[in-house]
């Protein structure tokens, strides 16, 4: 291939220095947008690494407080309100208040329209595949999960469904009754393209197993 | 993979002897390092499929599928532009007709099936807290049916009977004083049905301000409690399952209870299915409503007036001689809000009392209204507490948290330093901003705004614990003698009122209750009552605008002592409503009604009050008005009083009377009066048969509109994917392509000087 190139290549000595400029001028636009890129990426990870740190101490502060809204930084938009624990698979994350860009940005989030972590209802709970949900695809039916809330109560619940859904085409639909932990992020997990349509959902349900008889299929939720 | 390769051939090249430029060193320092980063990265990224990159996270907005409605019945079908419509169409006219005081309103509903068979379909509408339904007519081509009140059992039987019979029936009960049900049983293929119903009730006036309310669907109610353990069923509702058994559908026309609501019955609100009613998923809108309504109206007060608005529709007005009628501009509308009209008197001709009188049968009703004086404002030392308590629940979400929100900042600003006040939030379960309530200073004012800048809106609408911790205060000395003054700022979307209403009956205590209704359909009727119940008055919030005027309006009422004991002498024995007065704030007028008996008597009414800590009377000569040529000829005046004395009968349940009792004075109140109650129905039946004998029906649900700016229900999947692995790619990319540049020319610096020998 390059042998091609090369004899395809008109040269003359006049030009030659003129590329040669040129060339060098292109190198380094390349390199710079690979290193701005390089540098997007690794803040992205920097912060899915480094804001736990700093959420764990106002959780610990959260428990010590009874409940009380404890913000990790003074200007963070987003607070913890739970602690997820995956002992089989080694996950410890923080659940933050609100499933919007900045919050998920930091930790996987609750979605605000669902219900409380811990409270009846469903709650939803949305993660960065490439971060802190990365860990769902080894999620497995029977998993089970340990949820902390803030009032410090654990709640234990156990894979019970793992799917991929089309967002396009479904909507999240929760009932009030009973207490259901969802968890979502998006599928495909090695996917280049960010907003793409398809969610890989994990729903679990609470850890005693009789709860499961009573959950109804009414698929509509309102208030 | 494609790019392995080349790399792999850069690597060979960049091994060989180079060329001269200076940059040349620099880049080849870092070889090495990029080399090796470009590895990892690029077994980091190894699947990854060749894509271009898109904006980072985009919200997903879906259109909303069929599913959510009522799922499992046949009845949603889908037209060409892919809504979803229900087999039975349904649209409104209302015609209000004001006369002084009362308004009689004319509510018509057309029911149309579209489909190829039989159908009944079963409409939930809300109406006026305070509406009298004094008569019900089916229209039916040209032939009109009059529909008869009968006991609530005994008009489900008719109607039943009717339905298995294959004849047109409409049958309208009564699930809450503002909300209820509309079923039309034989609605034929192609065939409409129209169902006139009649109510009257008494226009409200406060601070010179004529207004009338007319909700137009329902906001989805919370259903607080747990569903019952077993399914009991009692013996009468097994008696009623003696249905036609439909092959396609069985379960669906098990038994004429079928409610189709999306909620089941609970502990707490056992009749959940009942004032469940399904929306349509999408919202309406003006343009193309999914219910259309048309409204029209006449007003005619007697007197000149200086404006007469409507808060929330555009109405086009015109007078002749005195009456003032209007239409909306378009026509129709969506009915995914309040209609609100709001009139008012020209300055100084405001009445300051009015008497309105009828004779119904041989009997003597009276309807009164007295404007007490103004109250002066409290002294600034009179020390007081205010307790906002926001509903946070997912019914709020959308505008009506951004109203509350925006009505407690308000409120916030208006405190004076020397009060104290504290701020609950609730929806699943309740939080309050201080442990005990603080004095209202800037430090703790502004971490109150900023605790009200994050209320959002998510979760269940547990009211019942808020309020108890809301109306709870401790036993300190200085705190018993402030003046506490709870602030309820809610959608009022519950289905368990009469548990709170019963709450505020029992431990009201010294606490004064103001609710305060936000978003475009509120359950108004709950509010009222619970702002009579809690001896505070009731303010209306349905636009992001009204928030000012509104809340400054209440703020005036807070400030201002309340006028209380006040009584009337009627100088005769008579049934009068309420029983004890309310207390009155700014702007509030006293209003009563009057049953004389057969004879009115010949004297004065003597309203007297205590304003301002004095002593306040007021006479009307009751003589007057009888003996002008109109007496007792004012439409409505004895179906009010009919209608107040249920509400006040219904108030003395609540506060602990025995329901056998209660009913055993309402039921025969309302079958005499002809009105629609808990304890009695309409129902309207068809002489002939309209469907073949044993031919199947079905059961359809009439959606309701969404309310106006409220969040979908249905909420979208989060965006989860961070712009991270394409953000690795494309720099691995343009990495590799300033290398494979940088080979092209060295090779080229390579070969330039063996073409020039």
């Amino acid at each position: 291939m390059f042998r091609q190139m090369r004899n395809n290549t008109v040269v003359n000595s006049l030009g030659s220095k003129m590329r040669k400029k040129w060339s060098n001028g292109l190198i380094l636009c390349l390199l710079s947008v690979g290193i701005q890129q390089f540098g997007g990426a690794a803040i992205i990870q920097a912060k899915a690494q480094l804001a736990p740190i700093l959420i764990e101490v106002a959780w610990m502060e959260t428990l010590q407080l009874h409940g009380q809204v404890v913000k990790p930084w003074p200007w963070a938009d987003t607070w913890p309100v739970g602690r997820l624990q995956v002992p089989e698979l080694d996950v410890d994350l923080f659940i933050l208040e609100g499933d919007s860009g900045n919050a998920l940005a930091f930790g996987p989030g609750r979605a605000l329209p669902s219900a409380q972590l811990g409270g009846s209802g469903t709650a939803v709970v949305g993660g960065h595949r490439d971060t802190h949900f990365a860990f769902l695809k080894e999620l497995r039916k029977g998993h089970r999960l340990q949820v902390q809330v803030p009032s410090g109560e654990r709640r234990e619940y156990q894979v019970d469904e793992v799917r991929v859904v089309d967002s396009s085409r479904e909507l999240l639909s929760v009932d009030t009754e009973d207490n259901v932990l969802v968890l979502v992020t998006c599928y495909p997990f090695d996917a280049l393209q960010a907003g793409g349509s398809l969610r890989y959902v994990v729903k679990a349900l609470p850890g005693e197993r009789d709860l499961m008889s009573k959950l109804s299929s009414a698929g509509v939720w309102e208030l | 993979m494609a790019y392995k390769s080349y790399l792999w051939h850069y690597r060979a090249q960049a091994a060989s002897p180079p060329g001269s430029a200076p940059l040349r060193l620099v880049v080849r320092c870092i070889p090495a390092v990029i080399v090796g980063s470009l590895w990892l990265l690029l077994l980091s990224v190894a699947p990854a499929r060749a894509a271009v990159t898109e904006p980072l996270e985009t919200e997903q907005h879906e259109d909303i599928g069929p599913n959510g409605v009522g799922s499992g019945h046949l009845l949603m079908r889908e037209d060409a532009s892919g809504r979803y419509i229900p087999a039975v169409i349904h649209s409104s006219k209302v015609h209000f007709d004001i006369n002084g005081m009362i308004a009689i309103v004319q509510v018509e509903q057309t029911f149309r099936n579209d489909t190829d068979r039989y159908l009944e379909g079963v409409y939930v509408f809300p109406l006026p807290g305070s509406a009298a339904v004094r008569a019900l007519e089916m229209e039916l081509g040209d032939r009109r049916i009059i529909g008869v009140i009968k006991e609530r059992a005994q008009a489900k039987k008719i109607y039943q009977a009717a339905k298995m019979a294959g004849k047109k029936a409409s049958l309208v009960e009564q699930q809450r004083p503002n909300l209820f049900t509309n079923r039309v049983a034989n609605i034929g293929p192609g065939e409409e049905v129209t169902v006139r119903l009649e109510y009257v009730q008494a226009v409200s006036y406060e601070a010179d301000v004529f207004s009338l309310r007319f909700p137009m669907t329902i906001t989805p109610r919370y259903m607080p409690g747990s569903p019952p353990e077993v399914a009991v069923q009692s013996p009468e509702q097994q008696g009623e399952e003696l249905e036609i058994q439909e092959p396609a559908s069985p379960v669906e026309t098990l038994s004429v209870n079928n409610a189709l609501g999306w909620a089941t019955p609970t502990d707490r609100v056992p009749d959940a299915d009942e004032i469940s009613p399904f929306l349509y998923p999408a919202m309406g809108s003006d343009h193309a409503p999914l219910n259309p309504i048309e409204i029209t109206a006449e007003v005619d007060m007697g007197m000149p007036l200086a404006r007469i608005e409507s808060l929330y529709h555009d109405i086009a007005l015109s007078r002749s001689a005195g009456v003032y009628s209007f239409d909306l501009v378009n026509g129709v509308s969506e009915m995914d809000r309040d209609f609100v009209l709001k009139w008012q008197p020209v300055s100084g001709r405001a009445p300051q009392a009015a008497l309105f009188t009828e004779k119904f049968g041989d009997e003597y009703y009276a309807l009164l209204m007295v404007v007490p004086p103004t109250a002066k404002r409290m002294p600034a030392s009179m020390p007081r507490e205010l307790i906002f308590v926001v509903d946070t629940s997912g019914s709020m979400g959308g505008v009506s948290i951004e109203q509350a929100r925006s009505s407690v900042s308000r409120a916030l600003e208006q405190l004076r330093p020397q009060d104290y006040f504290n701020i609950i939030e609730f929806n699943s379960s309740y939080t309050a901003l201080y442990r005990e309530p603080m004095p209202a200073n800037t430090h703790f004012t502004q971490k109150a705004q900023e605790f009200v800048r994050m209320l959002s809106a998510s979760g269940g609408t547990e009211m019942l614990p808020a309020l108890r911790q809301a109306l709870s205060h401790s036993g300190d000395e200085e705190e018993a003698r402030r003046l506490r003054q709870v602030i309820f700022i809610t959608d009022g979307a519950v289905g368990n009122e009469t548990e709170l209403l019963e709450e505020l009956e029992a431990n009201l205590g010294d606490s004064r209750l103001f609710t305060v209704g936000i978003g475009s359909a509120p359950n108004s009727w709950f509010m009222r009552k619970a702002a009579e119940f809690g001896r505070g008055t009731h303010t209306h919030i349905g636009d992001i605008n009204e928030v000012e005027n509104s809340m400054a309006a209440l703020f005036e009422q807070l400030a201002r002592s309340a006028a209380v004991d006040f009584r009337i002498d009627w100088s005769a024995p008579v049934d009068a409503w309420p029983q004890r007065m309310p207390d009155l704030y700014q702007g509030q007028v006293l209003s009563a009604v009057a049953n004389f008996g057969t004879a009115m008597p010949n004297g004065d009414v003597i309203v007297s009050g205590l304003v301002n800590g004095q002593a306040w009377t007021q006479k009307l000569q009751l003589t007057d008005s009888t003996q002008l040529e109109n007496a007792g000829t004012h439409d409505g005046v004895a179906s009010v009083w009919a209608r107040r004395k249920i509400a006040g009968l219904m108030d003395q349940k609540m506060a602990g009377r025995a329901e056998t009792e209660v009913r055993a004075e309402v039921l025969p109140l309302a079958l005499a009066h002809q009105l629609l109650s808990p304890y009695t129905s309409f129902v309207a039946v068809e002489e002939v048969m309209s469907r073949p004998t044993g031919g199947p029906i079905a059961t359809s649900p009439v959606p309701n509109t969404r309310p106006k700016g409220q969040s979908p229900q249905h909420f979208a999947y989060p965006a989860t994917a961070t712009s991270g692995p394409a953000k690795i790619w494309f720099g691995t990319f343009s990495l590799f392509l300033a290398m494979v540049v940088r080979v092209l020319s060295m090779q080229e610096a390579d070969h330039v000087p063996s073409d020039e020998e």
